[in-house]
């Protein structure tokens, strides 16, 4: 059984560069890797696949395909399998239902989430709706990530990952920081962690090289491998692959989660 | 490269829903409480129909508070209160649209419940464009929890694939919108049919009927072999009846045993079983067979049930009386070539709750029309 992990998070908070960097860095390590794109943006794997755009899952469901499995799993770095569930236009129809009905589809039809080591999700924002948490309810998930930065808004959107994922009984296995320059903020991250019942595996600096690389359709990982930021990434893969347990996680009172934030 | 699905036809009618399929599938597995996860006015005619036959259903009743923060506390608590009360030996819990957009997954509920007896959960909503597809869900999850084989799985997903290719090419599936049509007078379509049976013609009396609706059709084939009878020439008919009582869910088995020992009971005869109850879809196939061996030179059939699953090869010289209950099969009956067709108007809800047959508007025209011969 491969590990299938969820990566949660504000939106905009680095979410899919982490996930693609983390992708890439197992697939350095010869670990067989499968990348998911839960985002309607259909994001995730863009990095992987040198910013080229693959057909969504929705994309093809829209045309009226009879989908196969080769039609939707790309391979991109190092083989790591990209696939990008893709959704409607902003404003319109379900991404929730979209991400639901994509789920049962790979369940049928996909082997690239089985004969695999790692299978990352890329989850959109925090958890909105039902849809949203589809990969964890259809029993695909069975570790939840948590990114944020020591800001306030986003670590609020963290806490409340961290309701959905205790009303879900899912564990969390770790809390991400990708840092945004506050003050006190590996601190912050890391108390935050630690209150509702995890810890803080990697402090991802602020740096402009992740940036630059994906501007050319690149993960660190790939474009500049020797860069400092690209050894944060490595340990953060090494520390993801490793074996831990997670606990579920216990959400914190809005006045403790600001009072974190002053520290 | 991805291959396109062949574009399929329009669909401008309201279609038979996916969610009732598969709360009559539930019913003919013996399933004695079925809960509706949805708002309370979904699929409400036939669950009400469905508890005149035995079965209770009930529903959780979601409103626009469920829609937005989730039903699962409401499924919950109509589940304890359905095992409660209705003490069930087996449960279905069904899907609705509204359920089904949200991502509600029953089986949370179940496994908070914990209930003692099996629960059959069907994740379906009333968006496929075949409502076989609501069947075959409900299959699907009676499978997995081992209360029918691989091989009764496995033979009604083929009948189903049948039913669904029958209705495309003449049945309901068949156009985009099909007007609703009365057919011919039954009053007239009778004299007709006596005319020929007088004149000594030889006659084929079919029943191929869905399920229970054979209650009724059963009506019409007794009818026929009646009045031939009454005036001198009953050796005149063959009858052929969908009846097997070996095959098929515990309920069409039943029903198919409870049928043909009415049948007997009035003295009609059985010439030849072409299948079960289940095997509508197929069943005309294997009559086709047998009228091409044996009666291709008959001059008249009354075909019951479901006429335009019977091929026309060895019936088309033949003068067709056909009788369904769906006034949109009516057009498409005639464009087959079925001289006569005739409705039975509300036929399924008046078969339901049933043990025994039940007269229909046609076979009681052909009664009273040789009443004084």
């Amino acid at each position: 059984m491969p590990k299938q992990i969820a990566i949660y998070g504000k939106g905009g908070i680095g979410k899919s560069s982490t996930a693609s960097n983390v992708a890439a860095a197992c697939a350095d390590e010869g670990y067989r890797v499968t990348i998911i794109g839960c985002d309607p943006k259909s994001d995730s794997s863009i990095t992987l696949l040198q910013g080229r755009r693959i057909p969504t899952i929705m994309d093809l469901m829209r045309e009226g395909i009879d989908i196969k499995e080769e039609d939707i799993v790309f391979n991109g770095y190092k083989g790591v399998k990209c696939l990008e569930i893709g959704g409607p236009e902003p404003g319109i129809g379900c991404a929730g239902r979209g991400i639901i009905v994509a789920i049962s589809l790979l369940k049928k039809i996909s082997r690239a989430i089985e004969d695999t080591d790692l299978v990352i999700y890329d989850v959109p924002g925090d958890i909105v709706c039902g849809g949203f948490v589809a990969p964890v309810k259809k029993g695909l998930v069975n570790e939840a990530y948590v990114l944020t930065s020591g800001e306030y808004m986003p670590l609020y959107a963290a806490n409340n990952i961290c309701k959905g994922l205790s009303r879900l009984e899912m564990t969390l296995n770790g809390v991400i920081c990708n840092s945004r320059g506050a003050l006190n903020e590996e601190k912050i991250v890391s108390e935050f962690a630690k209150e509702v019942g995890s810890q803080l595996l990697a402090f991802i600096p602020k740096d402009v090289l992740v940036q630059t690389c994906e501007r050319d359709g690149y993960s660190v990982i790939e474009k500049a491998p020797d860069s400092q930021i690209a050894a944060v990434y490595r340990k953060l893969a090494k520390s993801i692959m490793g074996k831990r347990d997670g606990k579920i996680p216990v959400p914190l009172d809005d006045a403790r989660l600001r009072e974190l934030t002053r520290i | 490269m991805p291959v396109k699905k062949e574009k399929e036809p329009l669909i401008m009618h309201p279609r038979p829903s996916s969610i009732v399929a598969a709360l009559y599938t539930l019913r003919d597995l013996d399933t004695d409480v079925v809960i509706l996860h949805g708002p309370p006015g979904c699929s409400f005619k036939h669950a009400r129909l469905l508890e005149e036959d035995g079965m209770r259903v009930v529903t959780t009743s979601l409103d626009e508070t469920g829609f937005v923060f989730g039903g699962h506390d409401a499924l919950v608590e109509v589940l304890e209160k359905v095992i409660e009360r209705f003490n069930p030996r087996r449960i279905g819990i069904v899907g609705t649209c509204a359920s089904m957009i949200i991502g509600e997954e029953l089986h949370e509920a179940v496994t908070q419940v914990q209930p003692d007896v099996p629960v059959i959960e069907v994740d379906v909503h009333a968006g496929y464009r075949d409502n076989t597809k609501g069947v075959v869900m409900a299959l699907e999850s009676a499978l997995a929890s081992g209360i029918i084989s691989e091989a009764e799985f496995e033979r009604q997903k083929a009948l189903l694939k049948e039913a669904t290719l029958v209705e495309k090419r003449h049945g309901a599936a068949s156009k985009e919108y099909l007007e609703p049509n009365r057919g011919d007078l039954k009053y007239k379509v009778a004299g007709r049919l006596l005319e020929l049976i007088k004149q000594g013609k030889k006659g084929l009396n079919i029943l191929n009927a869905k399920k229970e609706t054979a209650f009724m059709f059963a009506d019409i084939n007794l009818a026929v072999a009646q009045v031939a009878q009454k005036l001198g020439y009953g050796s005149n008919i063959v009858n052929m009846v969908n009846l097997d009582d070996n095959v098929g869910l515990p309920k069409n088995r039943r029903n198919a045993r409870e049928i043909k020992d009415d049948l007997k009971e009035k003295g009609f005869e059985i010439h030849h079983i072409i299948g079960g109850l289940d095997e509508y879809p197929v069943a005309g196939n294997t009559a086709d067979r047998i009228i091409g061996e044996k009666y291709s030179d008959y001059d008249f059939a009354v075909i019951s049930g479901v006429p335009h699953a019977l091929p026309m090869n060895n019936i088309n010289n033949m003068e067709l009386f056909s009788v369904t209950n769906g006034p949109r099969q009516v057009v498409p009956l005639k464009e087959m070539g079925h001289t006569h067709v005739v409705v039975e108007i509300d036929l399924h809800p008046k078969t339901l709750g049933v043990s025994h047959i039940v007269e229909s508007e046609f076979g009681a025209t052909l009664r009273e029309m040789v009443k004084d011969a």
